[in-house]
């Protein structure tokens, strides 16, 4: 029998990190790829749904027989954009600005006003 | 997103790993249009252009900022999720894969392996765009694996935008050829560095009576691009061949391209290629490169940001690549001052018919978005008429 065949790196060479702590580059590839395995576990019960649906009972053969159209892969886009969109809204919300606790002058200021008007 | 075209040869996976593949194409596209649109208003180079003092200063700074971090380290992660989704249906299809295309007739295409052909360093160096084994890795014998791995890895990269035949670049240029020059037929046409042919097709679609070659260093990605050449019913002749030293007579075709090749070579490497085609160029033939854009067309911004690829892709040639001049290259190897051009063409796919022959009629480089997929791509190009 032959040999099954592994598609491993041959010459990647190291993984750059850019934050300064490099668990925190890693925190953030586990949550890339966690991110993935929900939109995986959407995609499933999609399928799923969608056989119910029309045959009103499924095997479980069939939800790996089971290819999306183009529209369909086109609902399940809109919903990951969607979900991509909540998911790193933080880093993209221009609104954001991130602020130390203890540096919220702005805020203490009106806390201050309040409390005096 | 539309869906790859299927053909007996693609290995895509099983429910849950195609909706994985997709996913990280639409992850990608979040993190270059979404994640990169806030970083590049962060650092709008209208505001920092005179603060920036240069591109390697701009870096520095978008480097320090969260949003430069975030925007790296998940682009360094994507890519690597991409390649990773690919593998593991692959790794499943082997060895009956490399069996079938073994086995596949020659009825359309045909293949010209040379077991002797020494790899460049410059593509053994790093795995390129850290794809595992870059492109010239073989397994077993008659190994085609990293075919495969590059149909389906490329297309989740791309996130299907240069169409179900991943094929965009080179079909807005054999369009281009067509509409600009109608009057040129060429008998014999070359590509170079064609990996799987995916980008030679359009060229064998829009001349069909011309005879059609293409080139590449590696054996298992000739072995795969010719098994689809077959199952798509496309006649091209590959070989395996390093385009330095290309074994076909003086003079033999009338028209040379390549999409996006040069940027994976070398300083030495670079002029001898452009040599080589003034060399088996027929007289009145034509050559024409697209390539990324040189920096000297770019502002500070866009210089860092593609340039980033150059850094942390496994690019080792891109930022040298993109310094130089192409057309002062071209007349380097020989071709005559007033035949040498250099044009942006709008994306066929997403350009107007009015845009496209805008382009036609006035061909400048002046471009917006260059390089990289998104709105309002534009291909540039160089090249040359004997």
């Amino acid at each position: 029998m032959e040999e099954e065949i592994k598609i491993k790196p041959v010459n990647r060479g190291k993984r750059p990190f850019f934050f300064d702590d490099p668990a925190i580059d890693q925190l953030i590839a586990i949550i890339m790829a966690m991110s993935g395995e929900l939109s995986v576990l959407y995609d499933r019960v999609d399928t799923i749904e969608r056989l119910l649906e029309t045959n009103g009972g499924l095997k479980r053969e069939d939800i790996e027989k089971f290819k999306p159209n183009q529209e369909i892969e086109g609902e399940r886009n809109v919903r990951r954009n969607e979900y991509i969109s909540r998911l790193f809204k933080i880093i993209t919300d221009e609104k954001t600005n991130l602020t130390p606790h203890n540096e919220m002058k702005d805020y203490r200021n009106l806390m201050k006003d309040l409390d005096k008007t | 997103m539309v869906l790859q075209a299927e053909h007996n040869f693609l290995i895509t996976g099983r429910h849950d790993e195609v909706n994985r593949q997709h996913y990280i194409s639409r992850l990608r596209m979040h993190i270059l249009k979404e994640i990169g649109g806030g970083m590049r208003k962060a650092f709008d180079p209208k505001k920092t252009e005179k603060l920036s003092g240069g591109e390697n200063n701009l870096r520095k700074k978008v480097l320090k900022s969260n949003y430069g971090k975030f925007w790296s380290t998940m682009m360094v992660s994507c890519q690597d999720m991409v390649w990773e989704s690919a593998i593991p249906p692959i790794e499943r299809a082997q060895p009956e894969l490399n069996k079938r295309i073994s086995k596949q007739k020659n009825k359309f295409s045909k293949l010209f392996l040379n077991p002797d052909l020494k790899i460049p360093n410059y593509l053994t160096a790093v795995d390129i765009h850290r794809m595992p084994g870059s492109y010239h890795t073989e397994r077993s014998k008659d190994d085609a694996s990293q075919g495969a791995l590059y149909d389906r890895g490329r297309f989740i990269y791309n996130a299907g935008q240069a169409g179900p035949f991943a094929d965009g670049i080179s079909r807005t240029m054999a369009e281009y050829i067509s509409i600009k020059w109608p009057n040129f037929y060429p008998k014999k046409i070359l590509e170079l560095g064609c990996t799987i042919g995916t980008s030679t097709v359009p060229f064998v679609n829009k001349f069909k009576k011309s005879q059609v070659h293409a080139i590449d260093i590696s054996a298992p990605l000739l072995r795969y691009g010719q098994a689809r050449a077959e199952a798509l019913e496309k006649k091209i002749y590959f070989h395996q061949m390093n385009a330095e030293h290309l074994e076909f007579n003086d003079g033999e075709f009338d028209l040379i391209f390549s999409c996006i090749m040069f940027h994976e070579t070398s300083r030495k490497a670079l002029p001898k290629i452009l040599k080589e085609c003034h060399r088996v160029l027929s007289k009145k033939g034509m050559m024409m490169h697209a390539e990324l854009m040189p920096i000297k067309h770019l502002k500070d911004y866009d210089r860092f940001y593609m340039n980033w690829d150059a850094y942390y892709n496994n690019e080792p040639f891109y930022k040298t690549y993109t310094s130089l001049n192409p057309s002062e290259l071209v007349l380097n190897a020989g071709f005559r001052k007033d035949s040498v051009f250099e044009i942006a063409i709008p994306d066929i796919d997403r350009s107007t018919k009015s845009e496209f022959n805008e382009a036609v009629s006035n061909p400048s480089v002046k471009v917006k978005k260059t390089g990289r997929v998104g709105e309002g791509v534009k291909w540039y190009t160089f090249g040359a008429w004997k």
